[in-house]
């Protein structure tokens, strides 16, 4: 059984058409990356899911069952653009508040245990309003966990996170999908930071779900390419040109031959030219550059 | 294969507890509802003692009200309003309510809060309740706090204190009575411009301060309607609680209340259902 089944969903806002016959699939224990540019209908999706706007068309299943199911609903936890916090209140008592919305029995010690499962525990008496932007977002993802949801939907959770924040909230979100109960559905732009924690990936463009992926079908449709610096990066562009179909400048300095080849066969080529190779490898493309290969209509 | 996914949601009973708990929490929590209590207790402290403040000339001052409970309620019946003593009783503090909960509700959506809650919980009715219920109690705390400053200001205003006691007890509790379906009122008012603060704030005061009401009267007054009609609506229940009022008065709030709580609720509900949470 799939955690979420969405068929042909659809959602007009007067003439505009938000999100347009979209079809998608989460499997229980994923973490799901959604991804979409500004304005793609990847929070239009979201809300429609958990029930926050209802939809133009289609039909989404949650757990097999129609989302507006209320027992369904009961087992979803959400963190969409804020997380209901209230400023003057404590994290703890927060946290309270939304365990007495949920009816939860024993909640001190529920509170306790998703405070430490977000890395929170430390700061549970802060006031919300003095919490840093990071501490924020991992109390609403904490809010979230709240009545142990084995759904979660996170609209851009790692926005404005510096790097350790980062690291703290992938490691949350394997900590979440670890006992393989739990399903993450979570949108985001930082297609490189998603890349290590997601399990498969939706890309949603002018409403339509142009593709949907498991992250070993990213890892296996990602292009490898030979990356290399020389002495003479203008002159070596213009060679590899000749002998090559696409090679490219990174914004890291390096010189990208996108063409099924080899370091060895660069090297030998380029000495032949008299051009010393200070530096090669091969890599692979991320899902940021995949994504946006995508966009552009590449392959 | 057995499914490993087990579905149960709260009861009603448990629910309602739960978001009254919270509700409650907040407004006990909130420096808000003490500040509008405050209001509430010295707005009549300060009418009656400006009012009796002699006038800049040095004449001999003008007392707005005859009576201290005159500053709680209307001596009696009145649907057309002519003087300022005529409106300015109990009744204001449905003003007062009116933006109080524009301002409970309005943080509600502004933090999110009604997103979390309204993705675990399928029913949109346990918010209308719970809303109306909350904000009535604040209302008619207000009532209290209102009563409380009447008398005090009235006291030093030196205004006489001759009072049928059962039509104080009866216009006061009539007013408490009603801050339920006001409330009610102020909560889908709310619903309906959840997305514009300003729009929720402005129409809560519009209703609040009887505009509509009293244009109705103003012209009714004029024609064979009978008064029966007009006690229907908050606005007329409330002024039907006043000095010279018996058990009926009484029994005219409860249900006028509660039939408005009844149907704002259930409007409130059906526009939750259909409409989109932002």
């Amino acid at each position: 059984m799939n955690a979420i089944e969405i068929k042909g969903l659809s959602k007009n806002f007067g003439a505009k058409q938000a999100v347009c016959a979209l079809d998608m699939t989460v499997p229980m224990g994923a973490i799901y990356g959604f991804i979409g540019e500004n304005g793609s209908g990847k929070s239009t999706t979201e809300k429609m899911i958990c029930g926050l706007i209802p939809k133009s068309g289609g039909s989404i299943k949650i757990y097999g069952r129609d989302h507006t199911d209320k027992d369904v609903r009961a087992k979803m936890g959400v963190l969409i653009e804020a997380p209901g916090c209230f400023g003057g209140l404590s994290v703890f008592d927060n946290m309270m508040l939304q365990a007495a919305n949920l009816s939860i029995p024993n909640a001190e010690r529920e509170v306790i245990k998703t405070l430490k499962m977000v890395r929170m525990e430390g700061a549970a008496g802060n006031k919300y309003k003095n919490c840093s932007l990071g501490m924020k977002q991992r109390v609403g993802i904490a809010m979230a966990l709240l009545g142990d949801p084995t759904l979660l939907v996170l609209d851009e959770p790692l926005n404005g996170l510096d790097a350790d924040g980062m690291r703290i909230m992938r490691e949350i979100f394997l900590d979440i999908v670890r006992d393989g109960r739990r399903t993450i559905l979570v949108s985001s732009h930082l297609l490189g930071e998603l890349q290590k924690v997601a399990t498969h990936y939706g890309i949603i463009r002018h409403g339509k779900m142009i593709c949907e992926m498991t992250a070993e079908q990213l890892d296996a449709d990602c292009r490898t390419y030979v990356a290399l610096q020389s002495a003479e990066m203008s002159r070596t562009k213009a060679l590899l040109g000749c002998k090559y179909t696409r090679v490219e400048e990174d914004e890291a300095g390096y010189l990208r031959v996108y063409d099924q080849t080899t370091p060895e066969e660069v090297v030998t080529y380029l000495y032949k030219e008299g051009i010393p190779v200070t530096e090669i490898k091969t890599d692979k493309i991320g899902l940021e550059e995949y994504y946006i290969d995508l966009m552009k209509g590449g392959n | 294969m057995t499914n490993p996914l087990q579905f149960e949601s709260p009861s009603f009973k448990k629910r309602i507890k739960g978001m009254l708990g919270v509700d409650f929490y907040r407004l006990f929590h909130t420096p808000m509802f003490y500040i509008f209590l405050f209001i509430a207790a010295i707005i009549p402290a300060m009418i009656s003692a400006m009012t009796m403040m002699p006038s800049p000339d040095g004449g001999a001052s003008t007392p707005l009200y005859s009576n201290l409970w005159q500053i709680i309620a209307a001596s009696k019946s009145l649907y057309v309003i002519k003087t300022i003593a005529d409106y300015a009783n109990m009744n204001m503090v449905f003003i007062f309510g009116g933006i109080m909960v524009s301002v409970f509700i309005g943080h509600d959506y502004k933090s999110g809060y009604v997103k979390q809650l309204f993705t675990t919980h399928a029913k949109k009715q346990d918010y209308m309740i719970s809303k109306s219920l909350v904000c009535a109690f604040a209302m008619a705390c207000m009532c209290i706090t209102y009563l409380i400053g009447g008398i005090v200001g009235g006291l030093f205003a030196g205004y006489d204190t001759s009072v049928n006691v059962l039509s104080l007890v009866v216009a006061v509790l009539g007013k408490m009575i009603l801050s339920l379906g006001w409330a009610s009122l102020y909560t889908f008012l709310n619903v309906i411009f959840r997305r514009y603060f300003g729009i929720s704030i402005a129409s809560s005061f519009f209703f609040g301060t009887g505009i509509l009401i009293i244009g109705v009267a103003a012209i009714v007054e004029k024609l064979p309607i009978p008064t029966a009609i007009l006690n229907i609506f908050l606005y007329g229940a409330s002024v039907n609680a006043n000095l010279s009022s018996g058990i009926s008065a009484l029994i005219v709030c409860i249900a006028v209340s509660l039939a408005w709580a009844f149907f704002y609720n259930f409007l409130g509900t059906k526009i939750l259902s259909k409409s989109d949470v932002y």
